[in-house]
């Protein structure tokens, strides 16, 4: 890496060292016990980082940060009442919660196409504030509607009233806390082990049949034993397996889940549909002069990142908490956080990978945990971590969009075209 | 545009065949509203509503005396079950099952008895009925008349009396003691309210009471923090005698032993004593924050008492349904042996049916159908009543289809000329309008709400303007300047100020505080062209969460305005009675038709909106306006664009200062922390309803947006919480209208039609 390359890398990767340094401070502040912190930080990873790696495609293709993946939480939602309302337990009836997300988000993501296509170079904003209304079509939904029109049972239902309870309870005879959780938990470090070992094999595996050069082979050769080794150093082992009541465990399906997740999100980059999503993020004009219907693109990335945020929030409900939800504030955050998270990654409005989604929410989930407990030890007053953890969530996204923003005026002043100025000549 | 002319043809023709259904549809509830309206003036439609009125009284009688006899003949069934030595072996639903056998038989039998009784003699009964219900009518107005005036007794009294003890203490005796509190409320001293004398001083001291028992709870607090503070460590004490702890502490604190609570103060010592041997400390109690969250005084009416006017009246109706009593009695004799507590319900029950609280036809109809009424009436009369009853529902839907089908035909018209976003909510004001009207609500008294709410919302509207003209479009970071100006406010509050000069200090403290931020803020912007509007709503956002830490942070002390018992950090919710609460809005006010006009804040809010006008008018406003419409022809003809951004920026910040306080006190509380962080999308709507788009805007729009807007939201209110208990149908109205006009406002600005 050159002296030049290495500036830019960190020009890009700023907010994310900037959060690195917060992170291990507020850790060490915080005062917790470092085996709460990691199964804290393991826990939050596998229940938000499918969320977020939902908002991959629609930044690829060009439609910054989609903050309309609320409306796919708001369909997993209704999937999850109903599946709830017809007593469906079990890993059945997360299938069935899923199966039912699929046309809601599917029909919401070609609304929310239509509606971004109109609004060119305003997507960020547009999606936030059509998350906003969207959350009072859903208030009406599920006050109103829900319960007098379309019939629900009583478990879901207020009695003696129309609309549905304050918070839904997923415990108990429902039977869908932990549906997809619960299926298979190994300790944490056979996890790590195996994936290490695994790693090491295909490597190794692949290297000798010659499909894989030298510098990659050598990466993952270091990169598994640093896997391997480092867990078997007892201070660092003993986080995750400190005696036999403490032993954090890994909830494996959730985990093959997120990494077909990630998968897909490679994979389709490959096909002809991957390729069309880069060429129109990359610019609309060529895309169109190319012969790809731009509008109808950007549609289809925005339909698949709002059924995938759908499914998101099913998996992020199943493990959430106590196992209740909030049926009418659940869906509120999923955006800012999930925005924010990524964007801690390094990612920004127009790039990025699957690596900064699961970074970014590793980082932003750690600030998450420990910030309360920090400002508490900092100031003597736990409510300033609170607002410590909002100011960063939206000021990270600031942030963001002030580099982004920034970056298209210096661009320009070397020669480069306005990237703001490019939106609005291929608005009109 | 050519797409549609080409398919114009068949398309209208379908077009007004739809129209022309809906104007059928229209016209036949119309009809139906006014057949039914004519039926209710008809001499037999009064006739049967009266026979369903007897025949409810009656219903009401037999009924009550049925159910009684059924649960009589339940609870025998218990306790013969109960004597049974087989009982313990039963399970409960058996024992439920064999009880409700039984009921369901006495039910059938007494059915077969009383259900077929009729009145003989129908002209005693009406009369007899008909004084009940002018009786009732007559004392039950005078209760409404005598509870509203105690109540409002009541609040200005708990509003104002600063000292409950302080008033006790002073007074010599109850006389005193009363005039004390007539000083506070005169209407309290008027021959009139004579009778609530002995209540109002039971008021007095049991206020005082509390406030006592409240006082000193939070001088021992006090005294605890004090000692605690004094001592610092206490393990010191370790293992002292309790005697020799207190001498120390006096020692150290003398006013610890003038304080009386030597036992509350050792034992809390000795508390920490124990804790500091552990290496612990022990925590003060953090308040809760949800306390501060009510408004407003509810009134208490267990300290109400009837005046003797009021008193004859109700023995007057007493006696008047003793003689309806021996009537059905005569009817049916075994209302004798009802006991208290069913009679009682009874009693309510048939008062209910003779006067239901109202004249109107629905509700009386309404009122009979609940107890069985319409079983005196057959076909076509109970078709006619029900027609009768509900001439507002079929007026009401009647209109809507009429509204409906007048948009759908005149709509490419309307659209053209409003957009919309806009044609839909005017078509919706002018229903609620009408609905506001057919539901009896009070329209003077929405009008006065909507006035006062633009008083309250106008210069925060107005705050937009000029961000529009300047080309920064909706300023959603207009938050900053809500920030200056509630720091203006906390600021009055800390030095105690009051009345008018705390208002201008606000004002101005926000407008200063206002000027660097909005400065900074602008040049920020002026880097962000083409990305404004997303930039300063997250910089708007990080801002507001950035100052709720502020909020905790900063170095208020005034004991006010602070959390009392972790001694920093401002408080969410100040209450600005005792400052500057309503003082424009009373300035001036008076009273129209029973609409109250906040006179003094609608000429403040006018008079920024013509400094406005003139301001465009100037040479700086017009370049600021060239600036913002067409930023290349403005440079090119000499105009420093980004110059005139900031000074448009920095104007749109400060007016969201005054803003913040103009609304703060027409509100009469300054809310704090997360509060202000909708407040640029509910402005940035407002003036959109109006009529400006994200780069053009006038003063008028801000005028006719916020009065629109607040229109449809003060009425869509009252409507939707008449026609749906609960108050969530006009939130998620607000939610929609607010966020819908923001994202017609940005499809129109992003989405090709740029000039």
């Amino acid at each position: 890496m050159n002296k030049k390359g290495f500036v830019e890398h960190l020009k890009t990767y700023a907010v994310t060292y900037l959060f690195i340094a917060i992170s291990v401070f507020f850790i060490i502040v915080s005062n917790l016990d470092t085996t709460y912190v990691a199964s804290q930080l393991l826990l939050r990873l596998n229940r938000n980082a499918f969320i977020v790696l939902a908002l991959i495609i629609p930044i690829i293709a060009g439609m910054g940060i989609n903050f309309a993946i609320t409306i796919g939480a708001m369909a997993a939602q209704i999937g999850l009442l109903l599946t709830i309302s017809w007593g469906i337990k079990g890993i059945l009836g997360i299938l069935l919660a899923g199966l039912i997300t699929l046309p809601l988000a599917l029909v919401f993501g070609f609304l929310i196409g239509r509606l971004l296509n109109m609004m060119k170079g305003q997507e960020t904003i547009g999606s936030l504030i059509l998350g906003y209304f969207a959350n009072g079509a859903y208030q009406l939904l599920f006050l109103f509607i829900f319960g007098s029109l379309i019939p629900l049972s009583d478990r879901v239902r207020i009695v003696g009233a129309t609309g549905v309870q304050n918070t839904l309870n997923l415990t108990g005879d429902v039977g869908l806390y932990k549906a997809i959780d619960g299926i298979w938990q190994i300790p944490f470090l056979t996890f790590i082990r195996v994936i290490g070992g695994a790693l090491l094999l295909v490597s190794i595996l692949l290297f000798a049949m010659k499909k894989m050069k030298l510098k990659s082979f050598l990466t993952c050769l270091v990169f598994s034993g640093i896997l391997i080794g480092l867990f078997l150093i007892p201070k660092v082992a003993g986080i995750f397996d400190g005696s036999r009541s403490r032993v954090i465990r890994v909830p494996v399906v959730t985990w093959v889940l997120i990494g077909i997740l990630c998968l897909f999100n490679t994979l389709i980059m490959r096909t002809k549909l991957g390729q069309k999503f880069r060429a129109v993020g990359q610019s609309q004009e060529v895309a169109n002069a190319a012969g790809i219907d731009v509008n109808r693109t950007r549609i289809i990335a925005i339909m698949i990142s709002t059924v995938l945020a759908g499914w998101g929030q099913i998996i992020f409900m199943q493990s959430d908490g106590i196992g209740t939800f909030q049926t009418y504030a659940a869906h509120e955050q999923v955006g800012l956080y999930a925005g924010a998270a990524i964007l801690v990654g390094g990612a920004s409005i127009d790039r990025a990978t699957n690596l900064q989604a699961l970074v970014g929410t590793f980082l932003f989930h750690s600030l998450f945990i420990t910030a309360q407990s920090a400002a508490s030890n900092l100031f003597g007053d736990s409510a300033v971590g609170e607002y410590f953890r909002a100011f960063l969530s939206y000021g990270v996204i600031a942030l963001a969009l002030v580099i982004y923003a920034w970056r298209g005026k210096a661009a320009l002043k070397h020669g480069g075209v306005d990237l703001s100025e490019r939106k609005a000549k291929q608005a009109a | 545009m050519s797409e549609e002319t080409k398919g114009k043809k068949p398309v209208s023709g379908k077009r007004r065949a739809i129209s022309l259904i809906l104007f059928l549809l229209a016209a036949v509830l119309l009809v139906l509203a006014a057949l039914g309206q004519s039926l209710r003036s008809k001499q037999r439609t009064i006739d049967n509503l009266n026979t369903m009125r007897e025949n409810a009284v009656l219903h009401a009688a037999s009924g009550g005396l049925i159910d009684s006899i059924a649960n009589q003949a339940s609870s025998d069934k218990l306790k013969e079950l109960r004597a049974d030595k087989d009982f313990r072996r039963m399970g409960l639903n058996e024992v439920n099952s064999k009880t409700q056998a039984a009921a369901d038989e006495a039910r059938a039998e007494a059915e077969k008895l009383y259900m077929s009784i009729e009145v003989t003699d129908h002209a005693a009964m009406t009369a007899v009925i008909d004084e009940l219900g002018g009786d009732l009518e007559i004392a039950g107005n005078q209760e409404e008349k005598e509870r509203s005036a105690y109540s409002e007794m009541y609040v200005e009294l708990i509003d104002t009396v600063p000292d409950w003890t302080d008033l006790r203490d002073g007074a010599a005796d109850e006389d005193a003691l009363f005039d004390g509190l007539v000083s506070f409320v005169p209407d309290l001293g008027k021959e009139e309210n004579a009778h609530l004398r002995e209540n109002f001083l039971k008021l007095s001291n049991d206020k005082a009471d509390k406030e006592q028992i409240a006082d000193e709870a939070e001088a021992l607090n006090m005294l605890t923090s004090s000692m605690v503070g004094a001592v610092g460590d206490f393990t010191e004490y370790s293992g002292m005698g309790d005697d020799e702890i207190w001498a120390a502490l006096t020692e150290l604190l003398p006013e610890l032993e003038e304080s009386g609570h030597k036992d509350e103060l050792l034992a809390a010592a000795k508390e920490h004593i124990a804790a500091a041997e552990k290496g612990e400390t022990i925590e003060e109690p953090v308040k809760d924050e949800g306390v501060e969250t009510t408004y407003g005084t509810l009134t208490d009416y267990s300290y109400f008492a009837e005046s003797p006017e009021l008193s004859s009246f109700n023995e007057k109706a007493d006696k008047t349904y003793q003689s309806l009593w021996s009537i059905l009695v005569g009817l049916i004799p075994d209302l004798e042996k009802l006991d208290n507590k069913m009679a009682n319900t009874m009693r309510e029950n048939i008062e209910h049916i003779v006067w239901p609280g109202s004249d109107d036809f629905y509700t009386r109809y309404e009122a009979y159908i609940g107890q069985g009424g319409a079983e005196a009436l057959t076909g076509s009369d109970a078709r006619n009543m029900t027609l009768a009853a509900d001439v507002l529902r079929f007026l009401v839907a009647g209109l809507a289809v009429l509204l409906f089908a007048l948009a759908f035909t005149f709509w490419k018209g309307l659209v053209k000329q409003f957009g919309v976003p806009r044609t839909i909510i005017f078509l919706f004001f002018v229903y609620l309008c009408l609905a506001a009207v057919l539901y009896n609500i009070s329209v003077p008294m929405m009008l006065g709400n909507v006035l006062e709410r633009f008083g309250m919302y106008g210069i925060l509207v107005l705050a937009m303007l000029p961000g529009i003209q300047c080309g920064i479009g909706l300023n959603m970071g207009m938050t900053i300047g809500c920030i200056a100006g509630l720091l203006g406010i906390v600021l009055s509050l800390q030095f105690d100020m009051i009345g008018i000069p705390a208002l201008v200090f606000a004002c101005a403290a926000g407008a200063l505080i206002s000027v660097p931020l909005g400065f900074c803020y602008s040049k920020l912007l002026n880097r962000m062209k083409g990305s404004e509007m997303t930039i300063s709503t997250y910089v708007g956002f990080s801002f507001v969460s950035l100052m709720c830490i502020g909020w905790m942070m900063l170095p208020f002390n005034n004991r006010k305005i602070i959390w009392l018992l972790s001694g920093h950090g401002l408080r969410v919710t100040h209450s600005l009675l005792g400052s500057f609460a309503h003082i424009l809005d009373k300035f001036a006010a008076f009273k129209v038709f029973g609409m109250e006009v906040p006179t003094g804040v609608i000429l403040f809010v006018l008079l920024f909106c013509f400094l406005m006008w003139i301001f465009s008018r100037t040479r700086t406003g017009i370049a600021m306006t060239a600036a913002g419409s067409n930023p290349r022809f403005a440079e090119a003809s000499g105009i420093n664009v980004d110059q005139m951004r900031t000074i448009g920026t920095m104007l749109s910040t400060v007016l969201a200062a005054v803003g913040i306080v103009i609304y703060s006190q027409a509100f009469g509380y300054a809310q704090l922390y997360t509060a202000p962080r909708q407040l640029g999308f509910i402005a940035a709507s407002a003036i959109l309803i109006g009529g400006a788009t994200v780069s053009k805007a006038k003063v008028s729009h801000v005028i006719v947006g916020t009065l629109l807007f607040e229109g449809v939201l003060v009425l869509g209110q009252q409507i939707a919480n008449s026609v749906v208990a609960g108050g969530g149908l006009s939130e998620v109205m607000r939610i929609m209208i607010s966020n819908g006009i923001i994202l017609y406002a940005l499809t129109q600005s992003g989405g090709g039609k740029r000039e």
